[in-house]
């Protein structure tokens, strides 16, 4: 049984308990044994994001000793990983140097799933119509899958979420338009460009059309995109894969 | 503060099918350039190649400038030196002046652009003539260029149409490409034969032989640089490559990345004048060496201006181009821009992205486009003091469990009530647009507690 | 200081001469050849001819000019002439401005060295002295040896003369200009030739 400790970003922690109960739910299936680290609060990114480097170097350090414990970290969400993975190092939190463990041992779920795990079913089922939504920092910072920008015949190595999907039961999965073009959240930058930002948001919900659902890695995005999709009143709804893997229906 | 992103992007959002007909027409680029590059097994190697042999250019500027030098001169060209625009200008204006010039054919050089060679010159009563097709739309309707590569890519064919009409006579309800384009190169065509010197930019330049190497599609470059009998290259000096067989290592990324092209139609290189005509080569700093001092940025002056990265970024395509008011747009302008021109609205370009890094997986030189956007926003300052407060109060708040969970209560207090003043607000610009998710209530940690207890505490 | 010194005391600031230089770039091979030429020629918008025997070349090229020029007025640069002979063209006279060349339809130009992997042809100063003349003609027909055809663009640069430079100009010419500045749709003939023939002529 291996031991993993549950990351939970601080907004899914705030605004989407559900998916971090559903990440539970499926690591638990795949037979791990999960820990909590109940003061864990932000990794730093929104500060990182916003050139709050000091800030986020503090937060950066103390999210580090609050896993220092564990081997094996796991998050629902890939750009939280990807901040820890790739960018601790360039706010100068040592990687050579005992904080780098927990550079080394983050993992997003479907990646944890699929590379560490090498999980066969979960034994889900989720009979319906489904789009990929790549999330940008899952795919170019952790190299989910390959990028479009290596072309159309990129050589197919692999691309975790999809192969996940396609284990689920009754599933159909969709291929959308423009597979990986940005939805438009960036963080910060929805925030300061909320109206640039809709505008993608909105062009990206346009590109899984035939989908009932838009599955991602990344609670940021899907929020954005189900807050553009419940003003616009219609178009597919995302949810997060921990949601497709623990065959929970959508209410 | 001169308008920011938003307020300029503004001026096109609300349009919506043309943000949907520039994103598609912008996004068919990246698109061409996908398949060129599937083409190419060597593709990625080809890229290393190029960023190794620019951060060898860049780390040795003073030497292959010199080399350079010496080079050209022996050629039989004249060589200047420009610190800043301001001397750039200078230095073409007294060249023309000096000899009694009154008309210029121009190819597309962002470098004059970033200059403001146009203006300068046609304040000393020098009419400029832009010959790009996409350079002399915008020109004609006095405006700048909205893309790299295709300067009016933001004109529909009706609007080209009745631009011609009203600018050069031709006939109105004109709008077939062809034909436009044709009424374009005649009346073109007049300007280059009148023309008494010409000025053109310059991709790159070999230090071992002192050559110039100039890239177009059109031919424009070529008529400039056959007619006149004054030829006047401004280049920056970070457009060096050590000798001739690293061209073809950029030329072969070059053209595959901005069009898909295997190359442009005219890859024309200059060594010394014409037997008949003068050279001149304006070698310009205007802030480059700035950049070349800082370890994080001066990968940026690698770039060979393709294009790729606007054509793939979501955010360029569509805000638009002039969005970034800047001499070059999209992610490689933003990237120039907070450095250098901070102070012309450059430093908010460093916000004015989504971080989604598909730019620096384009470009073919290996630039990394994003990294240095996230670097900038560290290293620049642009939040407001409120802003600040914020973002410490926020970093506290974070700081601690228990602090978190405070603020965290606070939030979900007025969480509703948010909903409620700002639903189909449109003076709120976030929530114009979206819906605030439902708040779920109790927080994971709660509920963990409650469920799990506290084994792991 | 003037602004040289002012820039060259930036720049020493600034580097640290470290960054070694790559070496040589090798090319993995790929399709040469004229075949693989004449159909990345065409891919561009160009017009591959031949291969011809010295003796069939003549006829073909008067055919095909005097199909292009249409009535109006060929010229060929003094290289190529040398290699097909006598027709319906004039030899560029040396001396004389460059405007002269406005009115040319056809133009006849010898090309140094062509490359399969863009279909580019390489144009040296030597063969062609009067610049203008592959620019303001309305048609240009290029004329190549098809056993200097070779396959990558690295390939083409090593073939090049050795003094090819020292001839003011070597332009490299894939395809007729063009354009897409006008709601990306292609159009031919932007300011140079509204088409390119490329003969290869076995010499
Ligand atoms: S930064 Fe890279 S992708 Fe962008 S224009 Fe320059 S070379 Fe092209």
């Amino acid at each position: 049984m291996r031991d993993v400790a549950l990351f939970v970003p601080c907004y899914v922690d705030q605004l989407s308990p559900q998916v971090a109960w559903d990440t539970v739910d499926v690591l638990e299936r795949a037979g791990c044994r999960v820990h909590y680290e109940a003061d864990q609060t932000c990794c730093g990114q929104p500060f990182l994001n916003t050139g709050a480097r000091r800030e986020a170097k503090r937060l950066a350090a103390r999210h580090c000793e609050r896993f220092a414990k564990h081997e094996t970290v796991v998050s629902p969400s890939g750009s939280c990983v990807a901040t820890v993975r790739n960018r601790f190092a360039e706010l100068g939190i040592d990687p050579q140097g005992p904080d780098a463990q927990c550079r080394t041992r983050t993992y997003e779920l479907a990646e944890f799933l699929v590379d560490e795990l090498r999980v066969e079913t979960l034994g889900a089922r989720f009979p319906h119509r489904v789009a990929v939504l790549q999330s940008c920092h899952g795919l170019r910072d952790l190299g989910l899958a390959p990028g479009s920008e290596q072309g159309p015949d990129a050589p197919e190595t692999r691309d975790a979420v999809s192969l996940l999907l396609d284990k689920v039961e009754g599933l159909e999965r969709v291929t959308p338009d423009r597979a990986d073009d940005c939805c438009g959240f960036g963080g910060t930058f929805a925030v300061k460009y909320p109206e640039v930002s809709a505008r993608m948001g909105k062009s990206r919900l346009a590109g899984f059309s035939g989908a009932e659902f838009v599955v991602g890695t990344d609670v940021s995005c899907l929020l954005h995109l189900e807050g553009l999709r419940a003003r616009a009143g219609k178009g597919p709804r995302p949810i997060h894969l921990a949601q497709v893997l623990a065959g929970r229906a959508p209410a | 503060m001169s308008a920011r992103f938003d307020e300029r992007a503004r001026e096109v959002l609300p349009d919506d099918a043309r943000v949907e007909w520039h994103d598609t027409a912008v996004f068919d680029l990246r698109r061409r350039r996908d398949l060129a590059v599937a083409e190419v097994p060597d593709w990625e190697a080809l890229r290393g190649q190029a960023a190794a042999i620019k951060a060898h250019v860049l780390d040795h500027l003073d030497t292959l400038l010199v080399q350079f030098e010496e080079a050209a001169r022996a050629a039989g060209a004249r060589v200047h030196w420009a610190a800043d625009a301001k001397s750039a200008n200078q230095i073409v204006s007294e060249l023309l002046a000096a000899r009694d010039v009154h008309k210029v054919v121009k190819s597309k050089s962002m470098l004059t652009e970033e200059c403001g060679l146009n203006d300068a010159l046609e304040g000393r009563g020098i009419e400029v003539v832009d010959t790009d097709l996409g350079e002399r739309i915008v020109q004609l309707a006095n405006e700048p260029p909205s893309h790299l590569i295709v300067p009016a890519i933001h004109w529909s064919r009706h609007e080209v149409g009745e631009l011609f009409h009203r600018t050069m006579g031709t006939p109105a309800g004109e709008s077939d490409p062809e034909r436009l384009t044709r009424l374009a190169r005649a009346d073109l065509r007049k300007h280059f034969l009148e023309a008494d010197a010409a000025i053109t930019g310059a991709n790159f330049a070999v230090a071992e032989t002192g050559s110039l190497v100039v890239v177009t599609n059109e031919g424009n470059a070529d008529l400039g640089m056959s007619l006149p009998g004054l030829h006047i290259a401004c280049m920056g000096i970070e457009k060096l490559v050590p000798s001739m067989s690293d061209l073809p290592v950029f030329l072969r990324l070059l053209a595959r990345s901005a069009t898909g092209q295997p190359v442009s139609v005219y890859t024309s290189m200059v060594t010394g004048p014409r037997a008949d005509a003068e050279l001149h080569i304006v070698l310009v700093d205007n802030g480059r060496t700035e950049l070349l001092a800082s370890d994080a940025h001066k990968r940026a002056l690698g770039c060979i201006r393709c294009g790729a990265c606007l054509n793939t970024c979501p955010v360029y395509r569509r805000a638009g181009g002039h969005a970034y008011d800047q001499p070059i747009p999209g992610p490689i302008g933003a990237v120039l821009a907070p450095g250098v021109r901070a102070k012309q609205g450059g430093a908010e370009l460093a916000h004015a992205s989504s971080l989604c890094g598909s730019c620096t997986a384009v470009c073919p030189v290996g630039i990394n486009l994003h990294d240095q956007l996230l670097t900038w926003r560290g290293e620049v300052r642009t939040a407001g003091p409120g802003e600040r407060i914020a973002t410490r109060m926020a970093a506290w708040a974070m700081g601690s469990a228990r602090r978190f969970d405070l603020a965290g209560r606070a939030a979900r207090s007025v969480w509703g009530l948010l909903g409620r003043r700002f639903r189909g607000n449109p003076a709120e610009p976030w929530l114009s647009s979206r819906e605030l998710p439902a708040h779920p209530g109790e927080r994971f940690r709660d509920q963990w507690r409650e469920r799990r207890g506290s084994a792991d505490e | 200081m003037n602004d040289r010194e002012i820039v060259l005391a930036r720049i020493r600031n600034a580097v640290l001469h470290k960054e070694r230089h790559p070496g040589a770039y090798r090319a993995p091979d790929g399709p040469g050849g004229w075949d693989a030429f004449a159909d990345r020629l065409t891919s561009v918008g160009g017009e591959p001819a031949g291969p011809y025997s010295p003796s069939a070349a003549g006829p073909a090229l008067r055919l095909r000019a005097t199909e292009l020029a249409d009535g109006g007025r060929i010229v060929a640069e003094a290289s190529a002439a040398a290699e097909v002979g006598h027709g319906p063209w004039d030899v560029a006279p040396s001396g004389g401005l460059p405007h002269a060349f406005a009115d040319v339809a056809v133009a006849i130009v010898r090309g140094e060295i062509a490359c399969a992997e863009n279909g580019a042809v390489a144009v040296c100063g030597a063969d062609a002295p009067h610049r203008a003349l592959a620019v303001l003609c309305r048609h240009l027909i290029l004329v190549v040896d098809p056993k200097r055809v070779v396959t990558s663009f690295h390939d083409a640069f090593d073939g090049l003369p050795a003094n090819a430079l020292d001839h003011h100009h070597v332009t490299w010419i894939s395809g007729p200009s063009k354009t897409a500045d006008i709601e990306q749709s292609l159009v031919f003939g932007a300011h140079g030739p509204l088409t390119l023939d490329v003969f290869a002529i076995e010499r």
